[in-house]
């Protein structure tokens, strides 16, 4: 007994060790470059305040909107028996498989002085500045508040409902009585995480906010273009802040997953205007999510976006000529890699935490969802100044290293949840058997979570594929992915290409995520 | 009615308890005779699972020996005690059918494969799941899954076999029947069998000696009619004998009527 409670204080210390290395060290790095006079300095720059006040207003407007499109999205898919559900769920959170950058390109190729639609509609005003940021950070946050409402949703127990329709309370004080108090956590958190991914998102604001300068933008200016880490740093520790309150306003509820007990789930009503008003909805909805996305493959199979019409295929052919399959060829790689080691990371971290527990659990599952916190840019700087001059630097595993923790805590709560659930006396069984911990988890527990782990792993390589932020600070030196080539592609003019790259992004991140989810169902399926 | 068996395990001052909370078991002592049914009854809470899994090896006891067949097994691993635990919550490999579950361990003992599916088969025949043998325990009902986890335990030849509340999730006649069941198993194998519950009927019913248990201290160890005509103290009065007392008297009144029915 004693020699188990050593290999799994071992294993705690090692994987401590590794987060200590991967997480508090680079972050504590970049921090300590922090002097008071550059503080002072940055802060009393000219750009400093208006960068501040472009980050807050587009950030609250975009949160604001975002959350009110979501949870009334959230009400037709959940509470109304709207009709193609299905289809309207999987469509609203496809903007989650493309870089925020992709969705403000495609807000510039629609809206933008040559756009689409402003030549269809001889629109007035521009997309530039305040109004692009808010429309780009609203496509790109939409689908994260989609999923925490719909997920809150699920889980409310019907006989709620049955029992206030019995005492005769009328709908709209249900709705005020029990639906908003049951929504209050999640719309704090749902806030709070929204707020923070927009503000700390420097894709949109950098594609769309022409002179409109946000704190992210601000910051990747200085440490990526201008290469003043002294400036970043400050600038990162400022970003850290909206991100450390949402963590800790997420720590600190306790309905974590999804408590209590549902006897029954709400069963929407089958009639009633209600059903025709949602579908109008989505279908708006839907239109506004798919927009950006019709417009690249306007721009990829037309001749001349938007003057010659004309079917083509030529722009896959130069977009490769231009490097494209190279680029490709990295990201590939780098979400392997990540998706390879980031899931076993997790793995190894939940089960620790979720069935080993011990001395150290609370230690390694508090270190797991602090990842969460910290913006990828920050994360990015923190790495290029921890790990300049050293072997790593300028490789591809730093940059899988860097999306491996970047992207950590999701799919580590998933396991983490999915461990919780599976029955607590396997290992004690398999104890009194003489089998050992090793062999349950071989033969009983890793069957039994497979599933779990694929959604992890598409998890890592999906998000890998798509980021721009901590790599952006890393690679070059390190090849660079395809997902930056939007950007330069478009400073480039070379709109077609910078389409294409978006909608290769797009095109590989859904097949992974159509595979995983058919051979679960199939899975359901044969189980039932 | 005194017992006399030889000795099998005997347990001497064990004691644990848990950071944060007060003791669990304090100076727990007794001795378990070769073959014996002893059922470790009590209240939730009480101590009957931290003192089960320490018996079974998967908790160390603060203090305290644990001695099988007089060798001081205190230290010994759990599969080196040839011991077997049964669950609750049954702990079936999900992913395994019914051969698979009981056979599974029996690799890991170096078993030859050809004995170990002979020795998987006979199991299952003997707790009556032979026709349920190719099924997935998601596929069966709670009593079969339970019969699943004994024949797994017994497939080892554990001459102590501990259960942990194996009938609180199965419905009432379900319970009735297995009860019958594992005394006739019992009968069978020759087997040592210390049954937690908190189910006074049930420890009545099935045990040799019946131990109770009461704020990690033992109240009475005795057999059942020892108990019923001697209870230890107030506790053992109140908690056991006046709730078995209802039970029997809410039947008695249809009895009655039945029997005065001209």
């Amino acid at each position: 007994m004693k020699r188990r409670s050593l290999s799994r204080t071992v294993i705690s210390l090692c994987l401590i060790l590794f987060f200590t290395l991967a997480v508090l060290l680079p972050i504590l790095t970049m921090l300590t470059r922090i002097t008071p006079a550059g503080f002072r300095e940055t802060v009393s720059s000219p750009q400093f305040l208006p960068a501040v006040k472009n980050s807050v207003l587009t950030g609250l407007t975009a949160t604001a909107i975002s959350l009110l499109l979501a949870l009334a999205a959230a009400f037709c898919l959940e509470r109304t028996s709207l009709p193609g559900k299905a289809f309207f769920g999987t469509l609203f959170v496809l903007p989650m498989l493309i870089p925020s950058i992709s969705h403000a390109f495609g807000l510039v190729s629609l809206f933008g002085a040559n756009g689409f639609l402003t030549r269809l509609l001889h629109l007035k005003g521009s997309i530039y500045g305040f109004p692009g940021i808010v429309l780009g950070s609203v496509l790109y946050s939409f689908p994260v508040a989609l999923l925490m409402f719909t997920g809150i949703l699920q889980y409310e127990d019907g006989m709620t409902y049955k029992a206030a329709e019995v005492l005769g309370i009328p709908r709209f004080r249900q709705f005020t009585g029990i639906t908003l108090p049951y929504l209050k956590k999640t719309l704090i958190s749902a806030f709070f995480a929204v707020f923070t991914m927009i503000v700390t998102d420097y894709g949109v604001p950098l594609m769309i906010g022409g002179k409109t300068v946000t704190l992210s933008v601000l910051m990747y200016q200085k440490a990526a273009a201008m290469i003043d880490y002294d400036t970043g740093s400050v600038l990162g520790a400022l970003l850290l802040i909206p991100a450390v309150v949402a963590f800790l306003a997420d720590l600190s509820s306790p309905e974590h997953g999804q408590s209590g007990f549902v006897t029954e789930p709400v069963v929407p009503k089958k009639k009633g205007t209600g059903r025709i008003f949602s579908f109008l909805f989505c279908v708006l909805v839907g239109i506004f999510v798919l927009a950006p996305v019709f417009a690249f493959c306007l721009m990829v199979f037309e001749t001349k976006y938007p003057i010659d019409p004309t079917p083509t295929l030529a722009h896959i052919k130069t977009s490769f000529h231009r490097g494209a399959g190279s680029y490709l060829g990295n990201s590939l790689l780098y979400s392997l890699i990540a998706g390879l080691f980031g899931t076993a990371l997790a793995f190894f971290s939940s089960y620790l935490t979720a069935r080993v527990k011990g001395l150290f659990g609370k230690a390694v599952h508090l270190i797991s969802i602090t990842s969460m916190a910290i913006p990828g840019l920050v994360l990015g700087l923190s790495y290029l100044i921890f790990f300049h001059g050293t072997p790593v630097y300028g490789t591809v595993i730093l940059i899988a290293l860097v999306n491996s923790v970047h992207f950590f805590s999701s799919p580590y709560l998933m396991m983490y949840n999915t461990l919780a659930k599976v029955n607590p006396d396997l290992e004690s069984v398999g104890l009194s058997l003489g089998v050992g911990r090793f062999f349950i988890v071989r033969d009983v527990i890793l069957p039994k979570v497979r599933y779990t782990l694929l959604e992890m792993f598409v998890y890592f390589f999906v998000n890998s594929m798509m980021t721009i932020s901590a790599v952006s600070f890393l690679s070059p030196p390190s090849p660079k992915p395809l997902a930056l080539m939007i950007n330069q592609f478009e400073a480039q003019r070379l709109m077609e290409s910078a389409a294409f790259v978006s909608l290769l992004i797009l095109v590989i991140n859904m097949a992974l995520k159509l595979t995983v989810t058919a051979l679960r169902r199939r899975a359901e399926k044969a189980g039932a | 009615m005194e017992l006399r068996l030889s000795e099998k395990l005997k347990i001497e001052g064990v004691s644990k308890s848990y950071k944060g909370s007060g003791g669990v078991l304090s100076d727990v002592s007794f001795t378990v005779g070769e073959g014996e049914f002893l059922s470790l009854l009590g209240p939730s809470g009480c101590g009957k699972t931290t003192l089960l899994r320490i018996l079974v090896g998967l908790l160390e006891p603060d203090s305290g020996k644990i001695f099988k067949d007089g060798v001081d097994i205190t230290a010994a691993k759990p599969s080196e005690r040839g011991m077997g635990i049964v669950f609750q919550n049954y702990a079936l490999f999900e992913n395994m059918t019914v051969l698979q579950n009981v056979e599974y361990a029996l690799k890991f003992h170096h078993i030859p494969k050809k004995e170990a599916r002979a020795r998987a088969e006979k199991m299952i025949e003997a707790v009556g799941l032979s026709e349920q043998i190719k099924k997935f325990p998601r596929n069966l009902s709670g009593g079969q899954q339970q019969r699943v986890a004994i024949a797994r335990t017994l497939a080892l030849n554990p001459d102590v076999v501990l259960f942990d509340e194996p009938m609180s999730a199965l419905d009432v006649a379900t319970r009735l029947s297995m009860r019958k069941e594992l005394k006739a198993l019992q009968a069978t194998f020759g087997t040592t069998m210390i049954y937690v519950t908190h189910d006074q009927e049930e420890a009545f019913a099935l045990s040799d000696r019946i131990m109770i248990l009461n704020l990690g201290k033992i109240s009475q160890i005795d057999t059942p009619e020892a108990i019923v005509k001697n209870p230890a103290d107030d506790y053992v009065q109140s908690f056991v004998l006046d709730n078995l007392q209802a039970k029997v008297d809410s039947l008695a009144r249809f009895t009655r009527g039945k029997e005065g029915a001209p």
